[in-house]
């Protein structure tokens, strides 16, 4: 039992100054992460959801791509798009070392270093918004799906565009309708974005493996761990109160 | 003012509208009857373009908006047809004054203190002045409708279309509604009314049309039409509304 214990909860690993400096600084990169990762999900995942809804004749010009793109980034594992985009991008921008061809791509965007953080930074903060925004976009289409039928109508009668209506109208109670789901899928991404440590980023799962490798003691991890869910259960939480509150809201008949 | 020719409009197999002719001048007020599936409410929808019809033409202020030319049909009309649904349809997420202020805002481009003030106004017209900050989900059904009448009033329609609005409310709610559309057709609005009320046909109404089976079947003065049917199925119909 004291092995058990020593193993996952040695105190002296975890709270080594050292280690413990490394841990709360690898955890700093994966909130950093997943929160610019997140912003960026949620944006790119309401443009694809209303790109999916255009309507008209030629619509399906800009649908059918949408809709090939939703489903192609929802079927690949992330930790596969996390790889098809790191170093991918770099060697698109390195001069072909045969040939001398300088990059297809600007060196800024093959390497990223935006705001002082490192290019795998970056490439997590791509990947990850490439898969998310295909998940977010299916969560966006279901709450403007819910919107009924008579809310455009009004809207148009009253002369607005099909683009004002969305704006004004369909797409403000989509959103709150589907802020619940929404924060399920960013509690999803949060954890997602450890699979970048594959490509070297120093957040908190890298940190506690190279902790891990040296002591063979599992604590530096299981403080990870225990960030971790300091995060999440109170955003899990939050959700059931959002569920909670809106349906109330629905058994009282009210939109 | 708006003319209808030979309107046509089906649903896959469903012939709804069947050719209706029909001709509302400026400052009439239309009250259309028929039992319900008779395309009542198809007619209105096609009036502002919200069902484009498949036959017939349909001029409003003199030009053909069903024209296949006229691409900016759509704009033409809704700027000058207001229309109120049975259901509301308000914006659930803006308070009453938003929902009059956010059609002249965005498409009219006007600034967001001369929308509120006509839009107070307009709330004050339809006897909310009380509840202008307040939600739909906050407002008795026949307060919502009257939003909702205001809402269509804040764009400055020529014509207004309205679509079994007291159909949804409850019984002691459908006066105050069709009070303010007395205001309004005694202020000289031109007005086409889908209605189950025959009292208020009776009344308000320059002229009433029956519908049947997507044709118009007959259409005269009020007490022509309601008192002495010439057909048939004006006649059943207005047994079984008149007996209920």
């Amino acid at each position: 039992m004291d092995r058990i214990i020593e193993q996952y909860f040695d105190l002296g690993v975890m709270f080594d100054p050292d280690n413990l400096d490394k841990v709360l600084q690898g955890f700093l990169v994966t909130l950093k992460l997943s929160i610019v990762a997140g912003i960026l999900a949620l944006l790119w995942g309401l443009l694809l959801a209303v790109l999916r809804q255009t309507p008209g004749r030629l619509s399906w010009v800009v649908r059918w791509p949408t809709i090939a793109y939703i489903d192609m980034l929802r079927g690949i594992p992330a930790l596969l798009t996390i790889l098809l985009v790191a170093n991918s991008l770099g060697a698109l921008a390195a001069t072909d070392a045969v040939t001398g061809e300088g990059g297809v791509i600007p060196t800024w965007l093959g390497v990223p270093t935006w705001l002082g953080e490192p290019s795998p930074f970056w490439y997590g903060v791509f990947a990850i918004t490439l898969t998310y925004g295909a998940y977010m976009a299916e969560v966006y289409r279901a709450g403007i799906e819910a919107v009924p039928g008579g809310q455009m109508e009004a809207a148009r009668s009253l002369g607005m565009s099909y683009r004002t209506s969305m704006r004004h109208v369909i797409v403000p109670q989509a959103i709150r309708k589907v802020i619940p789901p929404l924060l399920n899928d960013y509690i999803a991404l949060m954890k997602d974005t450890t699979l970048v440590s594959v490509i070297g980023l120093l957040e908190v799962v890298q940190v506690g493996r190279d902790i891990q490798s040296e002591t063979l003691n599992s604590s530096a991890l299981m403080l990870g761990a225990i960030l971790f869910v300091l995060v999440t259960i109170p955003l899990a939480r939050a959700v059931d109160w959002l569920i909670t509150r809106q349906q109330a809201q629905f058994e009282r008949g009210l939109p | 003012m708006l003319l209808l020719e030979g309107v046509e409009k089906r649903f896959g197999d469903l012939q709804v509208l069947a050719g209706v002719d029909l001709e509302v001048r400026k400052g009439e007020v239309v009250c259309v009857i028929g039992p319900s599936g008779s395309g009542k409410s198809t007619l209105l929808r096609c009036v502002n373009l919200l069902e484009p019809p498949e036959g017939g033409r349909i001029v409003l202020e003199g030009t053909e908006i069903t024209a296949e030319e006229f691409e900016d049909g759509v704009d033409f009309v809704r700027r000058r047809v207001g229309m109120v649904f049975q259901q509301f349809n308000l914006f659930p997420h803006k308070n009453a004054l938003e929902n009059v202020m956010l059609a002249p805002r965005t498409v009219l481009g006007r600034s967001g203190e001369e929308s509120r003030s006509r839009g107070e106004e307009l709330l004050v017209r339809v006897g909310l002045s009380d509840k202008v900050d307040e939600y739909p989900e906050r407002l008795s059904g026949g307060q919502q409708q009257r939003v909702a009448i205001a809402r269509a009033l804040a764009m400055d329609p020529h014509v207004m279309l309205f679509d079994e609005v007291t159909s949804a409310l409850d019984p002691e709610l459908v006066k105050e509604v069709l009070d303010v559309m007395r205001e309004l057709a005694k202020e000289g609005m031109t007005m086409v009314v889908v209605t189950h009320e025959m009292g208020f046909a009776r009344e308000v109404a320059d002229r009433v049309a029956f519908m049947d089976g997507g044709v118009i079947v007959e259409s005269g003065r009020p007490a022509d039409v309601l008192e002495s049917p010439k057909h048939e199925r004006t006649k059943r119909f207005l047994g079984l509304v008149l007996e209920g």
